[in-house]
Parts: C-alpha cells; sequence; structure tokens
C-alpha cells in the first residue's frame, strides 16, 4: 500500500534529461509551471500540453509510470471539472433544467483548468522522475542561495529536507516491522471504532518515535564525527556544470513560451 | 505423532505482479513435533524471517498450506487470531517492540489481548518475567530506562506471557556480547524444561545450535537443503560449507586433529563436549 505511492520518486534512466543540470531543471520546470497560468485560449494551451508530452517522451520515463502520477488526483480532477461546470456561467447555454444550468463557458473553464492540472503534475513528475532525491535538494539549495541575503540558512533547510527524503523509506520499513511485532502479541488493528483504531496505534506509534529519536541522535553524531558544521566553506563532492544540452533545455523552454505569447495574442481569450 | 506446526509446500512471492517479484521460499515442507526444539540455519537472505512470518499468519502463503495443530490458519479471521496466541513470534531485537509506561504493563500487551482476567493476566506476567529472567524490580519501571540486554529479556517475557504452545525466536542472541549469548542459550533450555512448549530458533551460531536443537532444518536460497538431527547435518561440512555456512570450530579443530593421526570423534560439535574428550585424552596421556 505505501510502497505505491510514485509522486516524488526516481526512476533511473540515462536519458537526456536524467543528465541535466538539477539546477537548470529545477528552474525550466518551475517556468513551465508559470507559464501554464498564462495561456489563455486553447492554442496556447495546446503548446503547454504538447511540451509535457514531448518532455515526458525525452525523459524516456515509461508511460505507465507517468500515468500512475497522476492517479493520487483524479478525485480533485473531477471535483474541480464539476465545480466549473456548474459555477461558472456564460456564453451559449448547453443544458438547463431547473435552476442548474451548463454554459459554454462552464465547459471551457473545466476542460481547461483539467489540462492545467495534469500538465503541472506531468511537468513536476518528470523532473522527480529523472531527478534523484539527493541531487533535486543540491540543486534547490544552490538556486534558493541568493536568500542568504535575507539571513534565510538555505544550506540548512536543504540538508533537512535531503535527510527526510532519505529516511522515509526506512520509516516505511521500521513501521513494517514494529507493526508485525505487536500482530505478533495478538495487537488487533483492523477492527473497532474510530476510538479503537486510534488507541490500536499507539502501541506502534511509541516504538516508532523512540527509534526515530535514536535514529536521528546517531545521525547527528555520526555527522559531528564528521566533522559537519554547517553550510559554511563545505565544498561538493559532484560540481555542477552547465552544458550543452542544458542551454537547449533552456532553449526549448523559451521556445514553448515564445509560442504561447503569440498565440495568447493573436487568439482570443476564453478564460 | 501429532505436528504443532506443518508447512505443505509453502511458497511465497514478494512483490508479486511487479518487475521485482522474487521467491523468498520455495516450496518447503517443515513440521515441528509438541515439545520438539528445531534449528533453522541458513546464510543472509535465504528466507528463514519469511518462513517463520508465516507460521502465525503474519505473511499469507502465495501457495501452500499452515497448519497449526491440524488446522489451516487461514480457515477464517478467528482461527488466524487465534494462532498469534498459539504460536508465539519473537523478532529480532524485540527490544524495539516495548512501549508501555512499565515493564509490567508491556508484559501484560500479549495476554490483554487475549481477553483473560485480571488474575489470569498478573500471573501470567509473573510467571513470563521469572521465565525470561526479568528482575522483579524491574517491572514497575519504564522500560526504557533497562539497559540494552534487560530490555530484550522483558521483550520476551512478553512473548512468552502469551504461553504459546511453540515459541520462536529468530536471532535472539543477536547483538549481545558472548555472556549474555551463554546466558540467553541457558534462559531459553530452562523454558524448555519448565513448560515443555516447542521451540524453533533461527541462528547463525552453529555451536548453539549443536547444543539445543533435536533436529535441524538447513536453508539455502528459499529452499530446505538439508534437515536431520545435529550429528545428520553436520557431518556434511562440504555441504555447508557450499552453502556459505560453517560447521563450529571446535569440529574443524578435531578435524585437523584427526588428520594428525590423534584417535578423536569427529562428532564434537561444542567446546563442553570438546573439553572432555580432551581432557580424558590427556590423562591418557600422562599416566
Ligand atoms: N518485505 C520484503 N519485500 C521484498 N523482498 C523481501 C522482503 N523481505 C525479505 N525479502 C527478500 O526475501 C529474501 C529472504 O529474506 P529473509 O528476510 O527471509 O532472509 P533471512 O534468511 O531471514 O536473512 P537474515 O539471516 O539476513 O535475517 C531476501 O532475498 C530478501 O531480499
Ligand atoms: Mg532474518
Amino acid at each position: 500500500m505505501i510502497g505505491e505511492i510514485t509522486f516524488g520518486q526516481y526512476y533511473p534512466g540515462s536519458s537526456v534529461l536524467h543528465r541535466a543540470d538539477p539546477r537548470i531543471k529545477l528552474i525550466t520546470s518551475f517556468w513551465l509551471i508559470v507559464v501554464i497560468f498564462v495561456c489563455k485560449n486553447f492554442f496556447s494551451l495546446g503548446i503547454i500540453a504538447l511540451t509535457a508530452i514531448i518532455t515526458s517522451l525525452v525523459s524516456r520515463v515509461p508511460m505507465k509510470m507517468i500515468l500512475k502520477s497522476l492517479k493520487p488526483i483524479v478525485i480533485i480532477l473531477i471535483f474541480t471539472a464539476i465545480l466549473n461546470i456548474f459555477y461558472t456561467q456564460g456564453g451559449a447555454t448547453y443544458w438547463e433544467w431547473w435552476k442548474i444550468k451548463v454554459t459554454e463557458k462552464g465547459v471551457n473553464t473545466a476542460i481547461f483548468t483539467m489540462i492545467r492540472i495534469i500538465s503541472l503534475v506531468v511537468i513536476s513528475s518528470i523532473l522527480t522522475y529523472t531527478t534523484t532525491p539527493t541531487a533535486l535538494t543540491d540543486g534547490l539549495e544552490r538556486v534558493l542561495s541568493p536568500l542568504k541575503v535575507f539571513k534565510i540558512k538555505v544550506h540548512t533547510l536543504a540538508m533537512m529536507m535531503t535527510l527526510a527524503l532519505r529516511f522515509i523509506p526506512t520509516l516505511i520499513r521500521e513501521i513494517e516491522r514494529i507493526m508485525n511485532a505487536q500482530k505478533a502479541r495478538g495487537a488487533d488493528l483492523e477492527t473497532g471504532g474510530i476510538l479503537q483504531r486510534a488507541k490500536a496505534l499507539v502501541p506502534i506509534f511509541i516504538p516508532l518515535m523512540v527509534s526515530s529519536f535514536r535514529r536521528a541522535y546517531e545521525l547527528a553524531l555520526a555527522m559531528t564525527c564528521r566533522c559537519y558544521t554547517g553550510g559554511e566553506g563545505r565544498t561538493r563532492m559532484k560540481q555542477m556544470k552547465v552544458s550543452f544540452r542544458d542551454i537547449v533545455l533552456i532553449l526549448y523552454c523559451t521556445a514553448a513560451t515564445a509560442g504561447i505569447i503569440i498565440l495568447n495574442i493573436f487568439f482570443e481569450a476564453v478564460i | 505423532m501429532s505436528y504443532v506446526i506443518e508447512a505443505k509446500g509453502l511458497s511465497h512471492c514478494y512483490s508479486k505482479g511487479t518487475n521485482q517479484q522474487v521467491y523468498a521460499v520455495k516450496d518447503i515442507d517443515f513440521s515441528v513435533e509438541k515439545g520438539e526444539l528445531i534449528g533453522i540455519i541458513g546464510h543472509t537472505g535465504s528466507g528463514k524471517s519469511t518462513l517463520i512470518s508465516h507460521f502465525n499468519g503474519l505473511l499469507k502463503p502465495s501457495s501452500g498450506q499452515i497448519l497449526v495443530n491440524g488446522t489451516d490458519i487461514w480457515k477464517d479471521k478467528e482461527t488466524l487470531h487465534n494462532s498469534r496466541f498459539q504460536v508465539g513470534l519473537c523478532f529480532q531485537y524485540p527490544e524495539y517492540q516495548l512501549f508501555e509506561e512499565t515493564v509490567f504493563r508491556d508484559i501484560a500487551f500479549g495476554p490483554k489481548n487475549m481477553k483473560l482476567s485480571e488474575n489470569e493476566i498478573k500471573e501470567r506476567v509473573l510467571r513470563a518475567a521469572d521465565y525470561a529472567g526479568v528482575k522483579k524490580e524491574h517491572l514497575d519501571k519504564s522500560p526504557f530506562d533497562l539497559s540494552g540486554g534487560e530490555k530484550r529479556r522483558a521483550a520476551i517475557a512478553g512473548v512468552m506471557a502469551m504461553e504459546p504452545e511453540v515459541i520462536i525466536f529468530d536471532e535472539p542472541a543477536a547483538g549481545l556480547d558472548p555472556k549474555g549469548r551463554k546466558d540467553l542459550i541457558k534462559l531459553i533450555r530452562d523454558y524448555r524444561e519448565r513448560t515443555g512448549s516447542a521451540i524453533i530458533i533461527v541462528s547463525h551460531s552453529m555451536e548453539d545450535m549443536a547444543s539445543l536443537a533435536d533436529r535441524i532444518y538447513v536453508m539455502n536460497g528459499g529452499e530446505i537443503a538439508m534437515q536431520g538431527t545435529v550429528d545428520e547435518v553436520y557431518s556434511q561440512g562440504e555441504k555447508l560449507r557450499s552453502m556459505g555456512l560453517n560447521v563450529p570450530e571446535i569440529t574443524e579443530i578435531f578435524a585437523s586433529l584427526r588428520a594428525k593421526g590423534i584417535d578423536v570423534p569427529a562428532n564434537v560439535y561444542t567446546v563442553e563436549q570438546g573439553t572432555e574428550i580432551l581432557k580424558k585424552l590427556m590423562g591418557r596421556c600422562s599416566s
């Protein structure tokens, strides 16, 4: 059950996108996501959808994996579509019954929003599918480093994120282990009302907390022993270099953005 | 003879249907008689923990059957739940399962889940604490204030308190010093003598097994590679080595003595046995 969550997972590969600089990937993903909201008509939206499709093909991540990342948001998609259809009013009326009216504008907005959300999730999943968590946080640290001016401890935040990501699988395994141990003593986790089930979690939660603190303590000790003192003066094992493929990536996003702006100007806005 | 636990054609496959599916155990036949002490040995990753997790229904077999006292434990929910109390399972590093405010209450967790009366629970806790060597004055302490070895005893008592017909220990001595190891083995042996319950031990230590087990199963690559008495298994040193296992050091010493032409028996598996024989031998030489 827990193992099935794919959103935010790395999919090993060696495509151009896998090898691209994480900083550039972060910036271009963010850029494309902003551009999604710049689209004003179906033509410019088409370009975004096309960009998302091309990018996923280039990433060589199987379509199945990309569709899987959409699974958790199906309910949100349906919900927003329904809300949009019934609440946005305007233009020709397609269907009417009592006080409920389905109009052209409602349908357009619904489709528009759906494509926007899907593109957003696809683009961000491609980012996480093609970038290891460590590279991602490393890149994030670099991208955000200008914030140091405002006394924000970017390095510390990035390190915290790296560690959190690193320990998710460990914690999942730990939970499984503790659950098995308590089940072996006859703990019943599946039956009873809400209160009873919440109570049944205590024997799992407490050992989990204890071992998490122990782990955190040991990790802190290990880091101190290796002279970790925070971000000051730290060098990196993996140097990031912007290469030709990163420039291509930027040009690709620029082209998509230009196309969208032109289509926004030439065609009438629907939203 | 009736079996307490019997596995027939048991197979288990992890992550079935994905590209990572592996058969952790394959087509295993396994049986434990009443009061028997069974040892399971095998290389890391040979499927020992997977196998024993089937005996109280924590894992569901992909194919095959698990019978506890002749009943298939997957017959219905009730049987499954009860199997947890008939077969006590003590995992590797059991001290990480402690959670209650006091040691007493933690040991009582199992019996409480069995819905026993207050008096019965209290009796069982005291009895189990005695079996596992948990000191009386520790019972009112927080389990987190005990030392590592004491925590382990408390956790073991928590399983013993359910008074199961079979108790399974997965690597009970892992991470203990030699004395702790010895004490634990004595504890298991005493428990067996006092309760007559059947015991299954998973261990890497060939020597501990030699002194404890009635019968031994050797696992390799998810299958039972060998089974039999200590003598039957340990006499096949070559085969054991091919599976990444080894005969006890003392056996090797005696083998090299034999190779030097000294007349000593080949079936020596524990240091105690060895010392006895050497003493006799030296006595003969000096006289
Ligand atoms: N939850 C799991 N998901 C997938 N594979 C698993 C899981 N648990 C174990 N395995 C695999 O099953 C095989 C058997 O594992 P198991 O834990 O039963 O070995 P073991 O004999 O107990 O080893 P050890 O002596 O190290 O404890 C291993 O190859 C392991 O990688
Ligand atoms: Mg194991």
